[in-house]
């Protein structure tokens, strides 16, 4: 099957370059120029574009709280989606996320970027001891850990899979005017899972990072109620 | 009465099972996300106030609700292209 395994362009000291690096390469280069252009010539736009994923990590994590240390990767991971889901539509070229091996590394990013945060927020002992808070829940908590790593890898390459197969399908049965609203339902379906990729990394930060000031509201509440009564 | 050989009764199971598979794991993850969607009108309509944060909540629970049908989309793929019995066996 063409569409589930990576087709080998050519080999570079017996490594095989497949045509999914090559596609993450022209799109590197692509992004990396229009940055540079957007730099030079029109900086009002990228305040524009870095102002629109400050709001949506902000309307995710907190509304009245600085989120600018958490904004560029969850930036840069929002860039690479958008126009990595997307890529599939120029000629020659496949979408980098159509490839598990590229959602995988984007998740283990996303977990691995949770817990620093975490630890860097609360010490390495607080943020384990959040863990364990009642110690049967620590079982659950390693559990969902990994499995929404797993289940944000699987979803973004899951979802632009299936829409580039059901295009390559309608392609070859009908190869002219038919395939263009489906190439148009998967672009919808590329920005919205970028939307989507972006809105859980930023939650999943958040809910590492913020569980002890909703403790502290807690404690404080309780200590009010205590004084009251 | 023709004899199948092994190879072409297990690519038939396959694709019986695999349609089957399909099938269910489209129509219940659809009626899921008709009454996610239902409710979240149901609330827009009575507070149009709450309507960018009931969108936000809206998609992102349609996309994890989404998520499951594109489980079963995979395994599905795996077993008619990536069949690991008739890979390993045949």
């Amino acid at each position: 099957m063409v569409v589930l395994s990576p087709q080998v362009v050519f080999t570079l000291f017996s490594l095989q370059i497949t045509d999914t690096v090559v596609s993450t390469w022209v799109m590197m280069l692509l992004i990396i120029i229009l940055a540079i252009i957007i730099k030079r010539f029109k900086p009002d736009l990228g305040e524009m574009i870095v102002e629109f994923i400050n709001s949506i990590v902000r309307s995710v994590m907190a509304e009245d709280k600085d989120v600018t240390n958490y904004l560029p990767i969850l930036g840069t991971l929002g860039i690479f989606l958008l126009v990595a889901n997307n890529f599939g539509i120029f000629p020659r070229m496949v979408s980098p996320t159509a490839n598990i091996n590229t959602t995988i590394a984007l998740s283990i990013i996303v977990f691995f970027t949770v817990h620093v945060y975490g630890i860097k927020e609360k010490g390495l002992w607080g943020y384990i001891k959040d863990f364990a808070n009642p110690i049967f829940i620590l079982p659950l908590e390693i559990v969902s850990q990994f499995s929404r790593t797993l289940s944000l890898a699987v979803r973004l390459f899951g979802n632009i899979l299936s829409t580039d197969l059901i295009v390559a399908i309608v392609f070859a049965l009908v190869p002219f005017i038919a395939p263009l609203p489906l190439a148009a339902l998967g672009m919808l379906t590329g920005v919205l899972q970028a939307y989507i990729f972006l809105v859980l990394a930023s939650l999943y930060i958040a809910s590492a990072v913020e569980i002890q000031e909703i403790e502290q509201e807690r404690r404080e509440l309780k200590n009010i109620i205590k004084e009251s009564s | 009465m023709w004899q199948l050989d092994s190879e072409t009764l297990i690519t038939i199971i396959t694709i019986i099972g695999a349609t089957i598979g399909i099938v269910i794991g489209c129509i219940v993850p659809a009626i899921m996300e008709g009454i996610a969607v239902q409710k979240a009108l149901d609330g827009i309509t009575r507070q149009p106030d709450a309507a960018n944060d009931l969108r936000t909540t809206l998609l992102i629970s349609m996309a994890l609700l989404e998520s499951t049908a594109i489980y079963v989309l995979l395994v599905i793929l795996v077993l008619l292209f990536a069949n690991p019995i008739l890979d390993r066996f045949f």
